[in-house]
Formats: C-alpha cells, structure tokens, sequence
C-alpha cells in the first residue's frame, strides 16, 4: 500500500526531521521525561546518551509513536503533528522508522517477509505478490547489505543471521522504505566485536544515503565515532548538547562518569 | 557452521522435506499401505475412504482453523463448546422453527460471538488464551446444557433439505462435506500465507513485540482470528449435526485432543510463529484413520492411543529434525551419546 | 414449547398420583425434604429422565426436592452424601457406584438418625439387605442381567446361532459400566457365538459420530459378521450409519444396544438396529421419591425394583416416540 514515494516531501523545505517541544512523560508518578527539547535536522546522525533509566528509551517511543507524551508538542519535518492520531503505524506513513533492540525483526520469518511486514505489497484483491517481494529483498540483500555469497537468501530465517546481520537487515529496511529518520536502539549491544563493525559500518551508510538517524548507544567511543551531534540525557531531562568536535572522547567519558556518580543512587 | 547449514539446506533431499506437509504426508501414506496390506479387504475398497471422507472433515475444519490460533501462540479450548452450541442452534432452528437456513445463519453467528468474546477478553482484556478460552468452555457448554434442556434432536428428515444436500449430501458415494473442507483448507492456507492478516498472525506469534513495532495492529487481529476460529468451529459443528442428523447436547467433547493432536503432528510449532495449514490437513486424515485401521488390522482397541504416541511423538521429532537442524542434531547426538554409553559399559 | 410440553406431562402425572394416594387435603409428602443424587450432569440423555422423573413425583407428593449432580464422579457422591446428612432431611437417594464399604458408615449414621436411605440405578446390595425394614430399597438396572437381557433378545430376534460371528463394542476398562457388557459378552459367548471385542476409546466415548469409521472398518474387515452388541448410548445411535457406510441392509447385521436417542430410534424405525434396552430412567427417578414418602409417613420396607426389566424393538418403538421427546422415556 505504502509504495516508497520519494516525491512526497523530497523537495519541500524543513529543517528538523523531527522537533520535540517541551515534552513530558509521566508513568503514574515516575517523571520518566520533564520539558525536553530535542530536534534532529536533515541528513543528521545524533547519538543519544545517558545511563539506564535516564529516559532514552521513553524519548525513542515517542518519536516512533509507540507512545503518547503527557505533555508537549511534536512536529514532524516542522509541520505539527496531533498527538491524538500519532502512532506506529503514522510514524511510517511520515517515514520515521525505528530498529529496536533485538525486536524488529521475526525470528521463524524468512528475510522477505520481514522486510515487508505491515507494508506488504499486494496485488487485486488483496493477496501478498510474494514474487514481487521476494525479488525485492534479493535484490536488497545484493546491494544494499552487501550479503553475496554469504549463502543468505530471502527465503533465510532472521535466526540464521547472526546479530550484526540482523541489524544490517532491520537498517536496510528502514532505507528502503526511503525512512527520512532512522532510530535505532543499542544496535550493538550484545555483539561480538567484528559484528559491531559491520553495524557501525551500516550507521554511516545510514547517513551516505541521506538520511537522518538518532542512535542510542552505551558504548561511548562508538557513539562519538558515528554522530553528528550527542545529546545526554540524564533523568529525564536534556543535560548536555554537543555538535561534532565540540568534545573530545576523554572529556565526554569524563562527564558521563561524572553524572553517574552524582546520582543520590550511585553506589561507587 | 553457517555455509554447513546452508549447504544442507540446498540439497535436494532436503529441499523436498521443505515442502509444506510432504513428510507428514509421507508417513499418512505409508500408514495407508500398511493397512492396504494389513486388511485388503477393508483398504483396497473404497467405502472405508468414503467413511472417512464423509467423517473426517469437522475435525479437518477444526485442525485447520486452530492452526492459525496456534500460529499467533495462543491457543483455543472453546471450541468443543461451539460444537454443542451451535449445533444446537441450528438443530433447533430445523426442528422447532423449521428454517435451515436462518439456522446456517444463526449457527455461525453463534460461533462469531463465542470467538468475539473470546477475542475481546484475550486482547483487550489480556486474560491469557487458555484460562480464557477454558472458561468460556464452561460457560458455553453449560448454556447448551440450559438452552437444550439436555435433551438431544433427532433431525429425521433433515436429508430432504436443499441445505443438506449442499453441504453433506453424497456425489454417488461421495460425500460432497470433503469439498467444503477441502474448501475451508484451501482458503484457510491463503488467509495464512498470502493476506496480511495471516503474516501478522505469524509475526505475533513469532514475537508479538515486533508485531507491534513493525505496526501490526495486535489487538485487532487477535480479535479477529477468534472470530474466525468461532465461525470455523460454527461451521464444523453445522456439517457434524447434519452430517449425524442428529444433535447430541455432549457433541463436541471428543474433538479437543484429536483436533490438537492432528495440528502439532502437522508441524505447527506450539511456540507460535510456524504452522503448516497442510500439515494439519494430512494430520487430520492421519488421526481420523488410525483408531478405524488398527481395528481393521485385527489389533486389539486398547493399542490405538499407543500407536497415535507414536506416530504423535515420530512426528513432533522428525520436524525437530527438520525444521531446527540444529537441535535435530543436538537430539540426534544425544541418542548417539547414550549408545556410545551402552556399548562402553558392555565392553 | 418443549418446557411446555414437558410442564403439562409433569401435570398430568401429578394428577393422577395424586388422585390415587391423597383422600387427605395436604398432600403424601408435605414437609419431607429429600436429597437425590441423579448421576451424570444436568440435563444429559442419561440423567435427564430421571430428574423428571424425581421432580414429577416430588411434585405429585408435595416433597421438596433437592437434587445433586455428580457427573458420575463416586468421591462426589460421597461427598454429596455427606453434605445432604449435614442437612438433616427426611430421606436421601444414592448411588452405588463408590460401593457399599465407603458407604456403610455414612449410611449407618444416617439411618440412626430417622432419615430414610434408598438406591438407584447401581445396586448397594449389602446395604440394602442389611436396612430394607428401614426403607432402603433399589431401582435400578442390574447392569450384568440388562447386558444379558439384550444379548437374549438378539439371539431371540435375530436367529443368532452357535458359531455366528459377533462383534462386542464395549467399555469393559471401566469396572461399573464394563458390567454389562460383561453381560452381553458372556451370553452371546455362552450360547456358542464367535465374540470379537473392541474397547470404546475415550474420544468415542464423547462424540461417538467418531465411531463411524472404526465400525465400517471392522465390518468391511469381516464380511460375515451377523451380530454387534454395545451397552452404550450414542455408540448405538451410529451403528445404522456404520452398516450403511459399510453396504450392510437394514437386518443384515443384527445389532443390540442400549438406551432410546433419536438416531437410536431412527436406527430402529430403518431396522438397523434390532433390539435396544430400555433403561427406564423415568421410573429410578419417581420410584426411590416414591420409596421415601412411603417409608417415611408409613413405614414400609424398600422394594427392588429393576428398571432395565425390557426392550425396545422395531415393533414396539413407535408408540413410545412421543414420550421420549418429552424427556420420559
């Protein structure tokens, strides 16, 4: 149905992908987000970071629609978004696509159908045209993820690929559907360290390709290696912006010890 | 390990095991030739395989449609209540008010409602499917009990309607129910594998977390596939009352474990995720003939739940094989330790 | 319009008990509770009678009457035994199935408090002997005679003759129930046919339309086959459509059963089935409330009655079909 359309807003102007203002988030009476300001322009990697619990998690659902802010304003590609209508599925209409941690992908589900669950293309009467996907997700794991002669096919299960593979499939995903922001959550965590190179490999393809990305990371090196710009966020609220070469990595290690040491619950 | 895998899985012998329900067809005919050669008499005629066409397909119907429930990871122990219920709608309809077809009509929507309730109390209310659907067992085999007045219906000359005809009537000797659930089959194995409520279905199974990022709309399909399982039992309850031509108010009890039975021999994965809708229909045949071949073949009764363990466990196993390589051999080299073992403690 | 039906029969009935027992202007029974365990569950074809049966008598008596359901179960009948005790009420029916020695405390208590103790459709025979003058009595089949009763009237009906071949399609794994099949298999084995037996699975136990293909099966499997005997109820109701599966004519196979459901009934009007037995349910209902009132206001002794006493037979079958839709017979 959603047939990638590069027409739609290619040529328009806006500034920020997206544009979160003054955005609350409320769980009974945890605060997991107060009056966060936080935008990512075009084409812009921003790296998200912060300790557990610092709301990261809350601020990416956000974005992608999986939930509903108590309070604040979103807009998307500087247009205002009516947070009553917003959700997973709007998100994607706007080509905001997220890679969660270790849940994007169908484990038992060949390559093909992952690649076009909840955008499947369909022929008369609503029947999936299997051919015309399975061809597409050929050709994509051809070209775009560079899995020749790996012996990965479209008809492969997700639990046939190895971790970093995975990510590289949820990543190519979101380009082909031409995704104007890419969100990925921890992709490397829990991988083995030529995995995570093929993943940080994948995050800057992500931005040669044009688009946007907010990337959340807990390793700090990597983070600093790939963003344009990091934001930190520390219980729920923004405490630190620095745009590409503002900070050097010994000084941003500094200051994320720092802030976790001042925690009242830092134990150390 | 991987271009090991890989390699396997291109070979030939092992694209054939790929295709949907061939191994377990495999065994079915395998245990027909058994009996062909057991009982001749019996299995070279046709009137046993009319027998079984004309009494397998309500259980075929049920495998076939619990299949796709299985395929989301929940699971439905309602539907032998929907048996009873709206077998009792529509033979009440035909015996009392003496409209079959305002009974069709009623019987499935009997069956909707049942699959609607289930639906809304599993995902919306979020009571887990199988306490769920256990209750609404009760409560809808209970309200038969009520409706019925425990009293059972004689349907005489229900073989006169137009309705009768159509759905369970005979072809010469065959019976023109294997159709329709040939039909139901067919359309069922669509729904799973080319519409897209049956991808969501299999990805809520798979991970209903994922389902619900790649923006499936969880709650909704859910609800929809219980109706549908409602409606699907409905409609296996309508060809077995009119298949019967009768009404019994305990119909319906003796189909749960066969149902469940022939979907997990078919390879349905009971984790969700995978589920073969051919598999179910060979599991079908496969469960609705084994009891009648063993008797044929002269072996006592009492053996029949033995040989469907078997036959159950071969089954669950030879798709561990299969489907899983690697825990096929984890399993494979476990029987293999413990021979190793048996024969060092010889020596 | 059934419960209609059913009221106005229940009416009727009462009426004339009634008429014949009450010249006194209260009714027999008035202000006698009794408890009464009917069996299986609400409602199901081998209960249901018997609750009729119990609530028009109850009914025509003026006693009030509390009815338990124990799905067969003998520890809920113990159960239940324990609860009506605790409720001191005039008389308590029970069945037999957990059998005299877990009964014979209960009962005994019971009896040394005034509340008159019958039985039904399993005999308690220990207990009744040792009570009768209290007004402990049976109405029931005596499940191995009943067995034994069918296989006679096969015999006798169907001309079976030593070294015919039958077939026995029972429940024999289950110790009560199996009893009369016991009966049925002893008789035709005594009178010098070739008895072949099938246990009745779990699942055809249930929805016996599941036995459809196992009978075919057999009968294709031995074309000479002249006789199949089952003491179940829904099996028997799919006999006729097995033998028709199977190319059999209505008479070729002669085939016993037990109990009057509508297709057993069809299978009687085509000839399929040839002789059937009638339980009476109706009767182990109205005669234990019977038994209570009587030996509670005027002290008689119990009376055994067995209930399984006939048939029914191609012949016989179309007077009764009225009464059996109204849940009678």
């Amino acid at each position: 149905m959603t047939q990638p359309a590069q027409t739609i807003a290619a040529a328009q102007s806006w500034r920020h992908i997206v544009r979160l203002h003054q955005v609350d988030m409320t769980f009974g009476r945890v605060h997991a987000l107060s009056h966060v300001n936080f935008e990512v322009g075009r084409n812009e990697t921003v790296g998200l970071l912060g300790d557990n619990g610092a709301g990261k998690s809350t601020l990416i659902k956000i974005v992608s629609g999986v939930l509903r802010p108590t309070a604040g304003k979103i807009w998307v590609r500087d247009a205002p978004i009516d947070l009553d209508d917003y959700s997973v599925r709007m998100a994607h209409e706007l080509r905001i696509e997220t890679v969660h941690q270790g849940q994007s992908l169908g484990e038992k589900q060949p390559l093909w159908r992952n690649l076009f669950v909840g955008r499947q293309i369909t022929g008369r009467f609503g029947f999936i045209d299997v051919k015309k996907e399975k061809e597409i997700a050929h050709q994509l794991l051809r070209q775009a993820i560079g899995f020749r002669g790996h012996g990965i096919n479209a008809d492969s299960t997700v639990r046939d690929l190895s971790g970093g593979e995975r990510q590289g499939i949820a990543i190519a995903r979101a380009m082909y559907f031409q995704a104007d922001l890419i969100v990925l959550d921890e992709p490397t965590t829990a991988l083995a360290v030529s995995e995570v190179r093929k993943v940080l490999a994948f995050v800057e393809g992500v931005k040669a390709a044009g688009h946007a990305c907010i990337y959340i990371e807990h390793n700090l090196a990597h983070a600093h290696e790939v963003s344009d710009r990091l934001v930190i966020l520390d219980r729920g609220k923004v405490v630190g912006e620095f745009a590409k070469g503002e900070i050097t990595l010994t000084e941003l290690t500094k200051r994320m010890i720092a802030l976790h040491e001042g925690q009242p619950r830092g134990h150390d | 390990m991987k271009d090991s895998l890989v390699a396997t899985t291109d070979s030939k012998a092992n694209r054939l095991l790929q295709i949907e329900g061939l191994p377990i067809l495999a065994v079915l005919l395998a245990l027909v030739v058994a009996f062909m050669v057991a009982a001749p008499e019996v299995f070279l005629g046709y009137r046993i395989y009319m027998s079984f066409l004309a009494t397998v397909p309500p259980l075929l119907v049920l495998a076939v449609a619990l299949t796709l429930v299985i395929a989301a990871g929940e699971i439905d122990l309602s539907f032998p209540s929907v048996i009873a219920l709206s077998g009792w709608v529509l033979a009440y309809c035909i015996h009392e008010l003496g409209s079959p077809w305002l009974g069709l009509i009623l019987a499935l929507t009997s069956g909707a409602l049942v699959g609607y309730v289930n639906g809304i109390l599993i995902a919306r209310v979020g009571i887990p499917s199988i306490i769920a659907t256990l209750a609404t067992q009760f409560l809808w085999g209970g309200l038969t009990t009520v409706f019925s007045q425990g009293l059972s219906y004689s349907l005489g000359d229900v073989d006169q309607l137009f309705l009768w005809r159509l759905l369970v009537g005979r072809i010469g000797p065959f019976p023109v129910q294997a159709l329709w659930a040939l039909a139901v089959a067919v359309a069922l194995w669509l729904v799973l594998n080319r519409r897209r409520f049956g991808e969501h279905l299999l990805f809520i199974g798979d991970n209903a977390k994922v389902a619900e990022v790649v923006g499936v709309n969880v709650v909704r399909e859910k609800i929809r596939m219980f109706v549908l399982m409602g409606v699907m039992a409905a409609f296996a309850s309508v060809l077995l009352t009119l298949e019967n031509k009768n009404f019994f108010n305990t119909q319906g009890g003796g189909y749960l474990l066969e149902v469940m039975a022939a979907v997990f021999i078919g390879g349905t994965s009971v984790f969700g995720g995978k589920a073969s809708v051919a598999g179910s229909v060979v599991g079908s045949f496969l469960i609705g003939m084994v009891e009648a071949g063993l008797v044929a073949t002269g072996l006592q009764g009492f053996w029949v739940r033995a040989v469907v363990g078997i036959v159950f466990l071969g089954a669950v196993v030879g798709h561990l094989v299969i489907e899983e390589p690697e825990r096929g051999r984890a399993l494979l080299r476990l029987i293999g330790a413990k021979v190793k073992l048996g024969r060092s403690t010889h020596t | 319009m059934k419960a209609l039906a059913l009221t106005i029969a229940t009416i009727g009935v009462a009426t004339f008990a009634v008429s014949l027992t009450a010249l006194a202007d209260e009714p027999l029974g008035s202000g006698i509770t009794m408890y009464f365990q009917m069996g299986g569950n609400p409602g199901d074809g081998s209960t249901l009678p018997r609750t009729n049966g119990a609530r028009a008598a109850a009914a025509a008596y003026g006693v009030k009457l509390i009815e338990q359901y124990s799905g067969w179960q003998p520890e809920t009948m113990l159960k239940h035994f324990k609860e009506a005790l605790a409720a001191s009420p005039g008389c308590i029916e029970i069945m037999g199935h957990p059998g005299n020695d877990a009964f014979a405390a209960l009962v005994a208590d019971a009896e040394k408090r005034g509340i008159v103790v019958t039985s039904g459709n399993s005999p308690l025979t220990k207990l009744k002997d040792q009570y009768t003058a209290n007004g402990f009595g049976y109405a029931g089949v005596d499940l191995y005679e009943g067995g034994k009763l069918t296989a006679q009237k096969m015999i006798e009906y169907g001309g079976l003759k030593k070294g015919d071949k039958a077939l026995e399609y029972g429940l024999r794994a289950q110790a009560e129930r199996g009893r009369s099949d016991q009966g049925l298999y002893d008789t035709l084995k005594a009178a010098g046919l070739e008895v072949d037996y099938i246990e009745i699975s779990p699942e055809v136990d249930h929805d016996s339309s599941l036995a459809v293909p196992i009978l075919t099966a057999y009968i294709q499997k031995h074309p000479d086959l002249k006789a199949i005997g089952t003491q179940h109820g829904n099996v028997t109701a799919f006999i006729g459509k097995a033998l028709q599966d199977a190319g059999k004519k209505p008479g070729e196979v002669i085939v016993g059963g037990i109990d009057l459901s509508p297709a057993t009934i069809e299978g009687l009007k085509k000839g399929y089935i040839s002789v059937t037995l009638d339980q009476q349910l109706y009767l182990q209902g109205f005669l234990p409330v019977t038994q209570c009132v009587l030996s509670k206001k005027y002290g008689f002794a119990g009376l055994s009655t067995n209930t399984g006493a006939g048939v029914v037979t191609p012949k016989t079958i179309g007077a009764l079909t009225p009464l059996i839709d109204k849940g009678i017979r």
